[in-house]
């Protein structure tokens, strides 16, 4: 019995993938657990598994983007005919209907399976015309309602949607550019991002800042750097931020939170998402439980997630589940940012550069070294005082990180 | 300019190359006295008499490959087969030997044969003599397939082929020989492989062949009563087919239907659909319809008979599921 292999859901509010290429060819053997192909999705690129023992009997989609629970490609074995459930029954010729004394005649209708797949699921009916307007106009397909037959969406209903919504689209009428200037075609994860943080400039937000003198999260720093072990990774002093944060997370339960559907929802531990540059854009992993992890054991969770994001290996699930997220621009020497909500979750915070300044310390001027923090709260889930007591304690754990335990 | 009808004007064809060419001649079954069993040869004999007007045994396969032979030797046949469905027993000749010299040999030898021939339903002629087979001569590389519609079409038409250094089977649609219509006063070639628009239209091209591409002109007619506006587009030559108009045709109006009164499986109407398919697939907003005879042997009761082959009601259908909406 064949196996049809569907677009698996990675991951919560993964909707459709991009098939970037197969790792197998149609008739090669396959075994459960090795990898059959590379998808993209709208956070990661990674390979899936085949789940199932047998020979790749049929490759469905060859590669393009597709919804979750489509059928790709059929496991088999050797020779197996791809079975009735596959095969489309709508695909057999229509025998025409003559009267009956000439009906001995009449060919028999064929029996044996026309062995073409299913459409898959989800693919959009529309005529060779309509996908061609809807392509020169930067239409979706998907959100276009079809008048022709079978509800196929025809060429008047593509035209009507683009006039309906001349200036939604990004491949609209683009003017051809002069040749200097270089055209960058989204990648998927690019596309996420752009998505993303457009819905998030709709979310109702304000900023809260704060500097912090940051000597006593200087020094912590140092001292885990002198215990650290041959071999284990160096902590930074975002890592120990990190375990700072989780633990006023912990404190403030209202800022470690997501805003979904008009509900909010309080997470028990804090998962604190990493704002990291890779080549591919903008990747969110996200370090889990952080609340209840040692600074090193925050370190070697960082460095692994930052290293595999740079690489573009990892799991979409590796992407899920943030409840906050700490983004550091310190490094470029930035003194002060304000970062873009990262959706659904309800607060992020932007970590400048720890400099040197005049602070006053009881009462006295001192030159010690400052970190300034901006916190950006959705209003919808946090109000003023939330974010400000959740920010006040960030602080003061920086300036006293001992308090954290 | 004179009104004549479809078997005058075939008659003109030859009885003007008879004329101008001693190296073209007729050979077929009752062709002489008789005048052919549909009357478009009479009064031939009588003008140039029994070495140019032939009378033949009773042998497809002999006739064809006597005129095959005739015209490897420089004579220009022109051969009536009395039905189409009697090609069948010339088969050898036609398709391994005719259509196979010129390119066999280099070039060397040419075949200017003209096989006329007649057939289609709509008087009860049961089914052994009424088939429309042309679908199985546009399969034959080296062979011409003319189908002409109108007067004017089939006497320039078959001018063309009768001047035609290659061999061209000329179907002729029995319905269609008492049809008027006016043709020029002098005789004007009509090039092979140059299809007709018949009338101009926006929503929906009809390509139609013989019989049918009257049938598509009067469901033309019905669809415009309703708002819908065809194109009719008659490619005339099956083979070289005129695929730059037609495929230019549905480009324009985004939808196709064919149309010939042959079984629609495997019928032209496929060849065309693939080749519309292929160069206008951008352009198409539905699926390409076919209108051809149920698939069944052609019966001899009327009743049966119309009910088997397309009419114009089937062509209005067709044109009608083109521009269908869902609901």
């Amino acid at each position: 019995m064949a196996t049809e292999v569907k677009l698996p859901r990675l991951g919560q509010g993964m909707e459709a993938g991009t098939i970037v290429r197969w790792l197998k060819s149609e008739g090669d053997s396959v075994a459960k657990g090795e990898p059959l192909y590379e998808l993209d999705t709208d956070k990661v690129t990674q390979e899936v598994e085949a789940d199932a023992d047998g020979v790749l009997l049929a490759i469905v989609v060859p590669e393009g983007e597709v919804d979750v629970g489509t059928t790709v490609a059929v496991i088999g074995a050797e020779g197996e005919a791809i079975s009735p459930p596959i095969v489309d029954e709508t695909a057999r010729e229509e025998v025409q209907e003559i009267a009956a004394p000439v009906e001995q005649v009449e060919e028999a209708p064929s029996e044996t399976p026309v062995s073409s797949l299913h459409v898959p699921e989800g693919r959009v009916k529309a005529s060779p015309l309509a996908r061609r307007i809807a392509r020169e106009r930067g239409v979706d397909l998907a959100v276009v309602t079809g008048t022709g037959p079978e509800g196929r969406v025809i060429a008047e209903d593509v035209e009507k949607a683009a006039a309906a919504a001349p200036a939604v689209s990004p491949r609209a009428a683009p003017a051809a550019p002069p040749e200097e200037v270089e055209v960058v075609e989204l990648t998927s994860v690019r596309r996420t991002i752009a998505r993303r943080l457009t819905e998030a400039w709709e979310a109702p937000v304000f900023q809260l800042t704060v500097v912090a003198n940051a000597s006593q999260l200087v020094a912590t720093r140092e001292k885990l750097v002198e215990l650290v072990r041959e071999g284990d990774v160096k902590p930074t002093v975002s890592d120990v931020l990190t375990r700072l944060v989780a633990a006023a997370l912990m404190r403030h339960r209202a800022v470690n939170a997501q805003f979904v559907e008009d509900r909010v929802h309080r997470y028990p531990t804090a998962n604190v998402g990493i704002a990291v540059a890779t080549a591919q854009g903008l990747m969110v992993p996200v370090i889990r439980a952080v609340d209840r992890m040692s600074v090193q054991a925050i370190a070697a969770a960082r460095a692994d997630l930052v290293s595999r994001a740079r690489d573009g290996k990892l799991q979409y699930a590796e992407l899920e589940g943030g409840t906050f997220t700490i983004s550091n621009l310190g490094m470029y020497g930035i003194d002060q940012f304000v970062a873009v909500l990262n959706p659904p979750q309800v607060a992020i915070l932007a970590v400048g550069a720890i400099e040197d300044r005049p602070l006053a310390v009881d009462g006295e001027l001192v030159i010690a070294p400052a970190l300034t923090m901006t916190l950006t709260c959705d209003h919808r889930a946090i109000d003023g005082s939330e974010g400000a007591e959740f920010l006040a304690t960030v602080k003061a754990l920086v300036e006293a990180p001992a308090l954290a335990l | 300019m004179p009104e004549v009808t479809y078997r005058e004007a075939v008659r003109d064809a030859l009885a003007r190359a008879l004329r101008k060419d001693e190296s073209v001649f007729l050979m077929g079954e009752d062709i002489a006295e008789m005048g052919g069993s549909m009357a478009v040869t009479q009064g031939l004999l009588e003008e140039f008499g029994p070495a140019r007007v032939r009378n033949t045994p009773i042998s497809e396969m002999a006739i064809v490959g006597s005129a095959i032979g005739a015209a490897i030797q420089g004579m220009r046949p022109i051969v009536e087969i009395m039905y189409e469905d009697f090609l069948t027993l010339s088969m050898e000749q036609l398709v391994n030997q005719a259509a196979k010299h010129r390119t066999m040999s280099g070039g060397q030898v040419k075949v200017p044969l003209t096989i006329r021939t007649q057939g289609g339903a709509g008087w009860s002629p049961g089914a052994q003599h009424a088939q429309q087979l042309e679908a199985w001569f546009v399969h034959v590389p080296g062979l011409k397939v003319v189908f002409a519609s109108t007067p004017e079409d089939v006497r320039g038409l078959l001018w063309s082929s009768i001047y035609d250094d290659n061999p061209v089977v000329f179907f002729e649609h029995r319905t269609l020989y008492p049809v008027k219509g006016e043709v020029p006063e002098e005789l004007e070639p009509i090039p092979l492989g140059k299809a007709r628009i018949h009338r101009e239209g926006e929503d929906v091209t009809v390509v139609a062949t013989g019989r049918l591409v009257h049938e598509a002109l009067k469901a033309a007619d019905e669809a415009e009563s309703e708002g819908i506006s065809v194109e009719v587009v008659d490619p005339r030559t099956l083979l070289p087919l005129d695929e730059e108009t037609i495929v230019g045709s549905v480009r324009k109006t985004t939808r196709c239907v064919t149309a010939h009164e042959a079984v629609t499986r495997g019928g032209f109407g496929a060849e065309l659909a693939a080749v519309i398919q292929h160069g206008a697939f951008d352009w198409l907003d539905a699926p390409i319809e076919r209108v051809g005879a149920k698939f069944a042997p052609l019966p001899f009761a009327p009743g049966m008979e119309q009910h088997v082959v397309p009419h114009a009601e089937d062509v209005l259908e067709a044109i009608k599921r083109t521009v269908a909406r869902s609901g």
